[in-house]
């Protein structure tokens, strides 16, 4: 009887561990990866402008600056996938290639006004103020800081063009430049 | 104590009854059960993927795709499932939501491949569905369970926000249902 007894509680024993051993598991593979700051300017739309005669061939103005229409370049599919970028112009006047000092009353140099808008705020803006002898060519403005990520079609606008002192412009070929960053404050 | 050395003189007395009378025999049932198990012997790995965007700031599928790492582990019973869970890589850097055109997730289909005797078992999970797949019948098995990335892709097509990146794949055993 008592031998019964043990060899029950043996049985009893055995059972009660297959109830309680189902044990399932966890395993985690982690997945890392990283996306770098980067900052890209579409390819502007014209590349170039030619504004051709420059100064007035008749009537009361006639040598002096003409009046020039606004310009406008595009910059499609430019964006900053990173918060807290800046947009800046850097500008150069339009100067004659002969850089001989103009007589006075004369100028060999064009201002004009560069602003591009929608990336940051306020626009980034600018306008040059070289001298009638083409000195101090180059002025530089920069945008608002833009918070956010972003991505648009940028415009650059070209308007406000002026001679210093509204005087002749020497004849010759002129040239000048817009240059536009996109990067970190 | 004292009920053990009772049996035991009992079960002396019934070894030296042949020389007296007739055999007797008593018999003791030994009994015992293995539970259903599964663990893992190496439960834990890392994917490190790296820059994750391509040309024109969107991802690229391609580092996503194929990449993979492997645990190992076992279950010892005939019914033991495996499933699998994908957790989207989450921008962990970048807080709020994305502006218009850009992402800070990237889905991807996870899928773990054990080797049971019969030949392999995979159960695999796409992070852009809640919870984990369907379960597959791995049963008795003892083998690397080897966890592969496809199907990339952000839920937009959008540029990706830069900063860190980070999701997993979580792959349970279960010994049954």
């Amino acid at each position: 009887m008592r031998l019964t007894a043990i060899i029950l509680g043996l049985a009893i024993t055995g059972l009660a561990t297959a109830a309680v051993a189902q044990t399932a598991a966890d395993g985690q593979a982690a997945v890392t990866g990283s996306v770098s700051n980067v900052c890209v300017l579409g390819a502007p739309s014209p590349a170039a402008i030619n504004l051709g005669q420059l100064s007035s061939t008749s009537g009361p103005r006639a040598g002096k600056l003409s009046t020039i229409a606004d310009q406008t370049v595009n910059l499609p599919s430019s964006w900053c996938n990173f918060g807290g970028t800046r947009l800046s112009i850097s500008s150069t006047a339009l100067l004659a290639a002969d850089t001989s000092t103009p007589p006075p009353g004369f100028t060999r140099a064009v201002n004009f006004n560069s602003s591009v808008t929608t990336w940051g705020s306020p626009n980034a803006q600018v306008t040059t103020n070289a001298a009638a002898n083409g000195s101090s060519a180059t002025a530089n403005g920069d945008s608002g800081v833009q918070a956010d990520p972003r991505a648009a079609s940028l415009s650059l606008q070209l308007s406000q063009f002026s001679a210093p002192g509204d005087g002749f412009l020497v004849t010759g070929a002129y040239a000048g430049s817009v240059t536009i960053t996109l990067g970190p404050e | 104590m004292r009920v053990i050395l009772g049996a035991g003189a009992a079960l002396a007395l019934i070894g030296a009854a042949p020389l007296a009378a007739a055999q007797t025999t008593g018999t003791v049932d030994i009994t015992g059960s293995v539970g259903e198990r599964c663990e893992f012997t190496i439960d834990s790995g890392l994917i490190t993927l790296g820059e994750l965007s391509g040309t024109g700031g969107a991802l690229d599928a391609a580092v996503v795709n194929g990449a993979s790492d492997t645990l190992n582990g076992w279950c010892n019973g005939t019914a033991a499932e495996m499933t699998v869970e994908a957790h989207a890589l989450q921008n962990i850097t970048y807080v709020g939501a994305p502006p218009a055109g850009f992402e800070t997730v990237v889905n991807f289909t996870a899928t773990a491949t054990a080797t049971p005797s019969g030949g392999p078992v995979s159960a695999n999970d796409s992070s852009a569905v809640a919870g984990a797949g369907a379960p597959s019948v791995v049963g008795v098995f003892s083998s690397d369970i080897d966890v592969v990335l496809s199907a990339a892709a952000t839920p937009g097509g959008g540029k990706l926000i830069a900063g860190s990146y980070e999701g997993s794949v979580d792959v349970t055993l279960t010994p049954s249902p």
